[in-house]
């Protein structure tokens, strides 16, 4: 089995923790806590012919990808950035986070998330979907939508 | 009989026996301000009292107090963690400088005995190839007492942290999780002391040590136990180079089962003291 390097990055409090959380563990807990460095976990994703293991890196917040240490980006095979769709100031900027991204590996996928969308009213899913076409996924770490499909889709990426 | 010497005696008749009962009660009621005041004469009547109280009282102690007195210690302990802690720091301190004494006192008694038994055929064996290659004899016998074993061995991607192969002779943690956290803390280390050109070679922890050891695209990480000494070192490093050799030359970077098997082979047996 393959084993491949994804790598969260992200404003202060977006939810990347609980997203890896919810991925790894099917679990939400709703009190925050600052990761500082970097954490480690793993899990097997299943694509349609392949299995890969992702060992996910959960960086520490940053309003930008200048303040992470470089050594944490070396030999990334994924990114993720990850947004909270309710505080516009977590993608201002966003082309330039992913160009800065893009400087460690060329090659490697990046998927924008959109994370926190059951705080959006109901019904308006959609409609800021379509208002933030920068982002690839709308998900939410504490109903657990779409979070399983996001990694799958990095995995897909990654293995094309 | 006029009519005050009537009143007179029926004064008396009424009278005197309430008198006689007064002036009883007032002699005891002196004599118990005296025992109040006369220190010996109180204790000579308190003391046994207190005596048998006491006794009582110290029986009850650990069914009476003692929940209250734990609770009590419990609350200040996790009230005042530092506290603690710096109040057993030098009793544990003393204790591990006694234990270390110990040991040392053990080891060279050993070394004592393996120099006293010079014409064994171990000894005769260590002389012989003291002389031809020049490691001194005495830290011969410090490395066979020393006991260092190879636990686990780890073939890491530079950069990603990624786990290529590893050899462990018992499982442990989850290895690829081991990999990225001991690539994220090596960075760390050699950016924080900007040590561009420079690398991190090892951590100590407890009875153990992880060797680092950088390669150009990869790092080899051995956790040793026992005692590692600087000659076990290069020994290692020695060691090292020719699996990474073997691993170069068969390309199997890429090829996990392959690299596993090839890592079993070379360090299940390995003894550093042997290899040397």
């Amino acid at each position: 089995m393959i084993s491949k390097k994804i790598v969260i990055v992200g404003h202060f409090g977006v939810g990347k923790s609980s997203l890896i959380k919810r991925f790894v563990e099917d679990v939400f807990i709703d009190d925050y806590k600052v990761t500082i460095g970097v954490h480690i976990l793993k899990k097997t994703v299943k694509t349609s012919d392949k299995e890969i293991n992702l060992i996910i890196w959960d960086t520490e917040g940053a309003e930008s990808v200048e303040e992470l240490l470089p050594a944490y980006l070396l030999g990334t095979h994924g990114f993720i950035f990850v947004c909270d769709v309710t505080r516009p100031k977590t993608f201002e900027n966003l082309q330039e986070q992913l160009d800065l991204l893009s400087t460690f590996n060329k090659l490697a996928p990046i998927l924008t998330v959109g994370n926190k969308s059951d705080l959006l009213p109901k019904g308006t899913i959609h409609e800021a979907k379509e208002a933030m076409p920068f982002l690839d996924v709308l998900t939410s770490a504490k109903d657990g939508k779409n979070v399983q499909r996001l990694f799958e889709k990095m995995a897909k990426l990654i293995i094309s | 009989m006029t009519e005050d010497e009537k009143l007179s005696l029926l004064k008396t008749i009424l009278l005197t026996d309430e008198r006689e009962y007064a002036d009883t009660i007032s002699k005891k009621i002196t004599i118990l301000e005296e025992t109040l005041r006369e220190r010996h004469k109180l204790a000579e009547k308190v003391s046994p009292i207190i005596q048998s109280e006491l006794v009582k009282f110290s029986e009850q102690i650990p069914e009476k107090l003692g929940p209250v007195i734990t609770e009590t210690l419990r609350m200040q302990i996790a009230n005042s963690k530092d506290e603690v802690v710096e109040a057993l720091y030098p009793i544990l301190g003393m204790m591990i400088k006694k234990f270390i004494a110990n040991e040392i006192k053990v080891l060279s008694e050993k070394i004592e005995q393996t120099t006293k038994d010079a014409f064994s055929i171990q000894s005769l064996k260590r002389k012989l190839f003291a002389s031809f290659t020049g490691v001194k004899e005495n830290e011969m016998v410090l490395n066979e007492l020393a006991n260092a074993q190879i636990e686990q061995i780890f073939i890491i991607e530079k950069g990603s942290g990624i786990l290529l192969g590893s050899y462990s002779k018992k499982a442990t943690v989850d290895e690829d999780m081991l990999s990225g956290m001991l690539t994220a803390i090596k960075a760390f280390v050699e950016d924080a002391f900007k040590g561009e050109t420079q690398n991190l070679t090892g951590i100590e922890y407890d009875l153990y040590e992880i060797h680092l050891q950088n390669l150009h695209t990869y790092y080899m990480a051995t956790a040793i136990s026992g005692t590692f000494t600087e000659s076990h070192e290069n020994e290692l490093e020695r060691f090292n180079y020719a699996v990474s050799e073997k691993i170069n030359k068969q390309q199997l970077l890429k090829n996990k089962t392959e690299l596993e098997f090839l890592l079993k082979k070379n360090y299940e047996k390995m003894n550093l003291f042997k290899a040397q």
